[in-house]
This record gives structure tokens, sequence and C-alpha cells, in this order.
């Protein structure tokens, strides 16, 4: 079987290599995108960035952002799901969740649970559950009543009845264990901070926190590899010699649309979805499975699923943290760190690393 | 390969040494002076300068999901580090883990302990530590707030039980010791309580606080672990709490116990303000009490973050942010909070903080008793080391600070009548032989024939911080890392760790508990030697004292 191909062709993986690091070498700004890779991957590809001045993003950054810009600006407090399912004797549901999210939530057996949904739109769930409005639109208003009734000032126009939001803030009041659950990508950031700020106006008499359901592509573990090894979230860049984080210039998706991108490597071991832009841009795919990919990258390297082909560091939304998988299915398949570890071989030695 | 570092005063006080002379390494470790005439294949010449083993940092936050939180809580922090020049403070933090490798290792520090890994992230720290270049490292894994410890001292299950449970927490975890932070204050924390002393039963368990200090204590003594349970007592930073500090020592009846960050617990209620220095009295305690050890948690002024396990200190800390911003984690068993700070040359409260740590440090006799530390980040960065250094050697460049800070503070502590400056003697006994002993690393922290060659050669200079700050020459296992205050070398430290034997039926206990509770393997939380993907992470220190 093969696994490395130049445009089109295959080749050994070694020419693959080269070749990669050849484009690497010439381009004016190449940037790392996807990423949905394990830990290793992720060490690998933030080491060849800082090689080649490259920039780093997540497929999933924007996600990530929503919450990370609400931390940066004014913190947050939240919780592990294990904390959520097995103390919290109110959930309050924001916006629409992922259809599975919710039978791990709901799965312990405690003797008194209140679950409020607020705006779950589409979704629905069999439950007992008390939905307030519909609209994920109304979130923000909705949560500006809220928080205004808890805190005893004067709610603005509500999209609900002025008893459903003072029904709502005693509910809210009166848990003991109150935890928030979002899904990450479903709000954006104002709304977040609204519910964040709420959040931490309750724990003025009570005890309530959030637990934002993260994206998925390992973009939790990216985020911490990104984290300790240049202090930043991905959307960094390295063309100046040191770690710059910006989230709009450094977006992988405006910079190959724009052109200003001339190489993507793109990494995908997880998720078939494509690249999200439409501009031809020289591209190096380390893919793993039936990855679709809407044009014949320069060069593909097939590489293996972690967790699934071999042995692999992910973060593991069930522990909320990082944790060893071993491999489900183990075959021998080269993983993105050895690939990446390849190129980087490949590039001429004037491009010193760090590490 | 034979390397002479010559014509130095080497100072040793594991071995009494204090003299103009030689030492010798071979293959990364010191090895005694060979036969008169042998030629060594390299010589150092270390005249005029000061010989020293390498330094160990007994309790410095860097590393894991907590100061990772803080890093993506503060990216101010980097884009000052990054856009200003190099010597301002918060340049000067050691952010990254590569960096922080390399700040420690330009200074003469060799090890450094991370001591607040929560055990459900202890691949995570691992991770990060061996990212951190040049230097050893080692973990405390917390507990004490922890669901299963609270049942098995609630159900009042047997020593054994709880033993068992903390050998397994450390071997699975790899670590080197445990600590216990808040003992049952996060606990009580989520069932809304919002202050917790040593005698507080934790609610729904009906455990005292001193019941979860004493069973750990115990459990860690029984395993012969090296390191004493390390402490963070209750009453972090409030007024009036020595007495906390005080009753602790007490509640250590003659076994060994590591009180963390003392400086944080040295604070009386006299005084205008109710805040005044009790430093002397805890000094005192201290000073009595030989099973006790501490390190002081010094705070520098300038701009820091606190990053704490303790979540119910950090909460009711929060309305102190600067910025104004900050993050509450409640954790399956600890969490953290992560609070920035500015400490001020000018506010009374941190003038008496920083007294109180300097008094702690100069009356508290035995300097291996007494372990040279910021708590970093949360007193300063490990960066003002150096500074500290000075302070401690020099009573005329603490009269310079306390010339600067606001007298009714300084009325407050004893600072301006303390005499005592730390000899270089004293310096290395508290960072070099004081810390190995107190880890159980009898080839650590000294210069004697078989020791590990992590060895620093200082300029003498009469500035001692400019001394400290950059050694002029570091070799880490016997290989020249850094030479004139910087990094001339890459390589890669190891974690140390203890692995104490335990009854496998508690394996099978946990086995269900964590399948029943989390609906996961027991084992996540392992730290295979695979997943670490460098040559040898890991070296083993054997157990029993
Ligand atoms: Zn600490």
């Amino acid at each position: 079987m093969d696994h490395a191909w130049i445009d089109g062709q295959p080749v050994q993986l070694e020419a693959a290599c080269a070749e990669a690091a050849r484009l690497l070498e010439r381009s004016r700004l190449p940037v790392i995108a996807g990423l949905g890779t394990d830990v290793a991957g992720a060490r690998a590809a933030i080491a060849l960035a800082q090689r080649t001045g490259a920039v780093v993003d997540h497929m999933h950054s924007e996600a990530l952002l929503h919450v990370l810009d609400v931390v940066r600006d004014a913190g947050i407090m939240t919780t592990t799901p294990t904390e959520a399912r097995l103390r919290a004797d109110m959930l309050l549901l924001v916006g629409p969740l992922p259809a599975d999210a919710l039978p791990q939530l709901l799965s312990a057996k405690l003797r008194e649970r209140i679950v409020i949904w607020l705006c779950p739109g589409g979704t629905v769930f069999g439950g007992k559950v008390q939905a307030i409005g519909r609209s994920p639109d109304l979130l923000p208003t909705l949560l500006a009543a809220a928080r205004a009734t808890i805190a005893g000032r004067p709610a603005g126009p509500a999209p609900v009845g002025v008893k459903t939001i003072r029904s709502l803030g005693d509910q809210l009041k009166a848990a003991r264990f109150g935890v928030a659950v979002w899904s990450a990508a479903a709000l954006d950031p104002l709304t977040i901070e609204m519910l964040c700020g709420l959040i931490k106006d309750l724990n003025v008499q009570t005890r309530f926190s959030g637990l934002p359901l993260p994206p998925g592509d390992n973009a939790l573990g990216v985020l911490q590899v990104c984290g300790w090894m240049t202090a930043l979230p991905p959307r960094t860049g390295f063309a100046r010699g040191f770690a710059e984080h910006d989230p709009w210039r450094f977006d992988a998706r405006r910079l190959v649309e724009r052109g200003e991108a001339d190489c993507v490597v793109w990494i995908s071991t997880y998720d078939p979805a494509p690249p999200p832009w439409t501009r031809d841009v020289p591209t190096i795919a380390l893919t793993s499975g039936g990855a679709s990919l809407p044009r014949r990258p320069r060069v593909l390297i097939a590489v293996g699923c972690p967790g699934v082909d071999h042995d692999a560091i992910e973060y593991v939304a069930a522990a909320g943290t990082l944790a060893w998988e071993a491999a489900a299915a183990r075959r021998t398949i080269i993983r993105v760190s050895d690939a990446l570890d390849r190129i980087a071989a490949a590039l001429p030695t004037s491009v010193a690393s760090p590490c | 390969m034979l390397t002479r570092i010559t014509g130095g005063r080497v100072i040793d006080p594991t071995a009494e040494r204090d003299e103009i002379g030689d030492v010798w390494l071979r293959d990364g470790r010191i090895s005694a002076p060979p036969p008169a005439g042998t030629q060594p294949d390299e010589t150092c010449d270390a005249a005029g300068k000061i010989v020293m083993a390498g330094a160990i940092d007994i309790h410095s936050h860097i590393a894991g999901a907590n100061v990772n939180t803080a890093r993506l809580l503060l990216p101010e922090w980097h884009r000052a580090s990054a856009a200003r020049p190099a010597d301002t403070p918060l340049s000067n933090a050691g952010w990254p883990t590569f960096e922080t490798g390399c700040r420690y290792a330009t200074m003469g520090f060799t090890m450094v302990v991370e001591p607040a890994v929560a055990p459900h992230y202890a691949l995570h720290a691992h991770l990060e530590l061996a990212d951190i270049p040049i230097i050893d490292k080692a973990t405390l894994s917390i507990l004490g707030n922890d669901d299963f410890l609270l049942r098995l001292l609630r159900d009042k299950e047997s020593a054994d039980a709880v033993r068992d449970y903390v050998a397994w927490t450390i071997d699975t975890t790899r670590a080197i010791g445990i600590k216990v932070v808040n003992a049952g204050g996060a606990a009580a924390f989520k069932a809304n309580g919002r202050q917790f002393s040593l005698d507080d039963a934790v609610p729904d368990y009906g455990v005292s606080s001193r019941a979860i200090v004493k069973a750990l204590q115990h459990a860690v003594h029984d395993l012969r672990l090296p390191h004493p349970l390390h402490v963070h007592c209750n009453n972090l930073g409030l007024a009036g709490n020595a007495e906390t500090a005080l009753a602790t020592i007490a509640a250590a009846e003659d076994l060994p116990l590591h009180l963390a960050h003392l400086q944080f617990y040295g604070y009386g209620s006299e005084g205008e303000r109710g805040f005044s220095s009790a430093a002397a009295r805890v000094a005192e305690a201290v000073n009595r009490a030989k099973n006790v050890t501490v390190d002081v948690g010094q705070v520098m002024f300038g701009p820091t973050v606190t990053i704490s396990s303790d979540v119910l200190r950090q909460f009711n800390a929060r309305s102190q942010a600067h910025p104004n911003k900050w993050t509450i984690f409640d954790g399956d068993a600890n969490g953290w909070g992560i609070v920035p700070y500015e400490y001020r040359a000018n506010n009374f409260y941190n003038a008496v903080q920083w007294a109180v740590g300097l008094e702690l440090f100069l009356l508290i006799d035995d300097p291996t008793r007494v372990f040279f530390t910021t708590d970093h980040p949360n007193g300063a960065p490990f960066t003002t080391y150096p500074q500290i250094f000075a302070l401690l050697m020099s009573r005329d460049l603490r009269a310079e600070w306390i010339a600067r800070l606001p007298r009714p503070a300084i009325e407050l502590t004893t600072l301006p009548s303390i005499r005592r400056e730390y000899s270089l003697g004293e310096i290395a006994a508290m960072t070099r032989a004081a810390p190995a002993r107190l880890f159980g690393l009898k080839d650590r922290g000294h210069l004697g024939p078989g020791a590990v060659a992590d060895i620093v050669v200082y300029s003498d200079d009469a500035d001692r911080a400019k001394m400290f700050g950059g050694a002029a020459l570091v070799f880490k296992d016997g290989k020249l890392v850094v030479r004139d205050g910087k990094v001339t070398r890459e390589q890669w430290g190891r974690a140390l760790t203890v692995r104490p034997g335990y009854d496998h039926n508690i394996d099978r206990r946990l086995r269900d508990y964590y399948a029943e509770r989390y609906g996961l393997a027991h084992d996540f939380m392992r730290v295979p030697e695979a997943a670490i993907s460098r040559p040898e992470p890991f070296e083993h220190v054997p157990c029993a004292r």
C-alpha cells in the first residue's frame, strides 16, 4: 500500500519529505493548519513552525477563541464533566448542544436535579427539561435580563415574560451547586462573557460553575501544547523570530484566501473534512483514512489516526485532561510527529531548531 | 573524559568543605582526585571564583495544567516579554517551558520541584516538565480534597488503606512526594464553605482538616518516603494566621512535616490596620520543632500571578486581581485558581509581607531547615532569586530597601533590628545540601565523589545579585551547559520519582471506583515511559530515610 505521493504519483516517503522541505524552505509565509493531531504531532508542528517562521492554526481555533477571549478579558469559572454529572443539583443548558452530550451528563441518578435549557434551538430532548426561549439569537438579552434580576437591578427588555425571568433567577439562586453547560462552537464570545458574568455573580451567595463542551480534533490538546511551548494559543506566528499571537492576522483561512500564505501544511488525522478555503495553494497534506481534499496536494503523506492506528496522547473529554490512549487497532503507519520530524530533518541546517 | 575545575573556592557544606581547591569530574559524576601527576582531558580555571553544587529549588510552580491556564489567561505577559527590553520584571518570568529551563540553568539551578500536580493531570505535568531543558525535575502529587481519601477517612478505614492509596497515587503519577493543599478546604468550598480552619469538618464527610493532614503525614512516614508530607496550611494570606501556622506545627507531633511558603502564614493582627508581622513568633516555633522544615515564599515587588490549588483562598482573593481577571476551576479534587497580582513597595500590606519573608529567613537559626523559595510565581517570579540572595547577605542592602518602604509597615516587623547576614556557606547549605537531604537525593547537592556532576562556578562579585544572576560556568551531568550567564548547550534532564510498594487490592478498589464514578479506566492518569519522548526520562530515588 502506498503512503506518500507527489502530484498524485506514489513515491518513497523520503522523497515526499524532501519535497515538503523544499516547498517550506522556498515559502515566504508557510502555514501549518488543521492541526487535527495528537500531542506529539502538535509538538512537532510547533517546532517546525519555529524553524520555518510559519504560522500555526487549528481547524477549531474559532471555537477555542470564543472561550479563550472571555478567559483573557475577564476570567472564567469552570468545572469538570464528572463534577457536573455527580454533584450539580442544577444544570443550566445554554444554546444548542451536541446530541450526545446530554445522556452523558444526566446519566448519574441524583435525588434532585433541575434541568433548565435556555434557547435550545433545534435540539430536542425528551427528559424532564424546562425550556426557556427557543432561538439562540435571544440568548444575549435573555442572559442579560437574568443577570440583572439576580443582581437586583431592573432588567432591560427580555425576550420572555418578566415572570419567567424572575422565576429563572430564583431557581438559579436556589441551586447549591449549579453548572451551566454550553458548546464552545455554538455561542459567540459576547454571549459567553454574559453567561460567565452570571456565573460569577451567582457565586457571591451560592456555588455555580461552567462547563464549556470543547470542539473535537484534539483542539484542547493542541491548545495545551501551544500554551506550554509558546505561552500562547494557536493562531500564532513565528515569522519575526519570536512567537506572536493574533486571532485575525494568523487565521489560516484568511491567510490563504487573501493570498498571503504561499504554502500550507494541512494536518487532519481525525476528521475527513476538507480545509475551509477555496483558493488554490501549494499544499503538503498529512491526513489519515478517507480525508477529502478539494484539490490534489503537491505532497500527500498518509498518516495514522492517533489512538486507533498507534498509541497517542490526546485530550480525553471524559477525563477533562490529556491521557494516554493505546492503539485500538494497531498497524504500521507513519505518525504525524514522525513525518514532521523527517521533513524538519530534510531542511537545510541553517534553520536552527530551538528544541 | 576527566575534567578538573581548579583553583576556586570550593563550598560544599555536606563535606564541611570551604577552601581553595579542585573539583574533579569524570563521565557525568564527581570523582575523587586522581593520583598525583594525572593529566585531565580538560581544565577549567576557577581562580577567584566560587564553586558549589548545582542549586535545587524545592517549590516552584513551573509546569502543568494550572500553570498553562495562567499562561493563557495572561497573554500580556508574553507581549511584554517579546517587545520589552530583557531586564523588565515581566520579561524575566521564564514563561514557556523552554525559557524556564534556560533561565534556571543560567542562575546555577540544576533541579526544580513542581509542587502541585493534581493526580488526574499528572501526564500533562510530566509532558511539560519533559519540555523544560537542562534541569532535573520532580513532582509532588496533591491529595487531601479528593473524594476517595475523604471516604476512606469518613468510613474509618485502616491506616493501611490510606497508605496503599498514597503509594498507588505516587507510583501512578510518578511523583516524588505528596502535598496537601488546604486539607478539606476545596471540598468545603464545593459545599459553599467560605472559610476553613484546622478543626473544621468537611461538609458531607465529617472529617476535619487536622484528621486529613495527620492521616497523610502518617502514611508518608510509614511508606518511608524521603520527603515528609508537604503542607499548604489553611487560612493562607489572612491577618492573624500565624495561629494557624503554630497550630499546624504543634499538630506535627514530632513526626517530620514540611510547611510550604511560610511567609504567607506569618501574619499577626496588630496595628491600626489589624495586619502585622508575627514572623518572630513563628520562627521561634520552627526553631523549637526540629521535626519541621519550611520554605519561605518570599515576596518581591512587581507584577506576578498567583497560581494555587487552594481554590477557596483564590476565590476569596479575586477582588484583588490585577489586572482585573481571574479564573477558578472546581476540579475533581482540589482544582485551582489563577489570580494575577501586583506587589507594590508603597502598599502597606505588601511591605509587611516582604519583611515577614526576610524575618523568617533570618530568624530561623538552622539554614538546613528553612528553604529558599518565592513559591514562584506566587510571591515573585524565580528570576528575582539573585536579588533575594543579596538581601540575605547584606544588612546594609536591606536597610536601603527598608528606607524606601512605608514606615508604619516596617514598624510592625522586627526586620530593622536583625543584623544577621547569610554567609556563602549558609547559602550553599540552604540551596544545595539541605534540599538534597529533604528529598533523599544522596548524589545531589554536594561535591563528594560519586555525586552527579551538577556544578556551578560563580564569579566572586561583591554585587551578589550579579553573581547569582548569571553563573560563570554550569555543568549539568558533567556537561558544560552555561558559560558567562548564557546557555551554551541544550540537553534534557530527568524527572526523579519514588516508587513505594503497595497492596494490589487498592488497585482493584480504584479500578471499580473510577469505572463507577468516572466511567474511565482508573489508570488514565498514568505516565507511561513511552509517553515522554526523551531517552531515560525518569530516575528512581530509593525510599527509606
Ligand atoms: Zn506553591
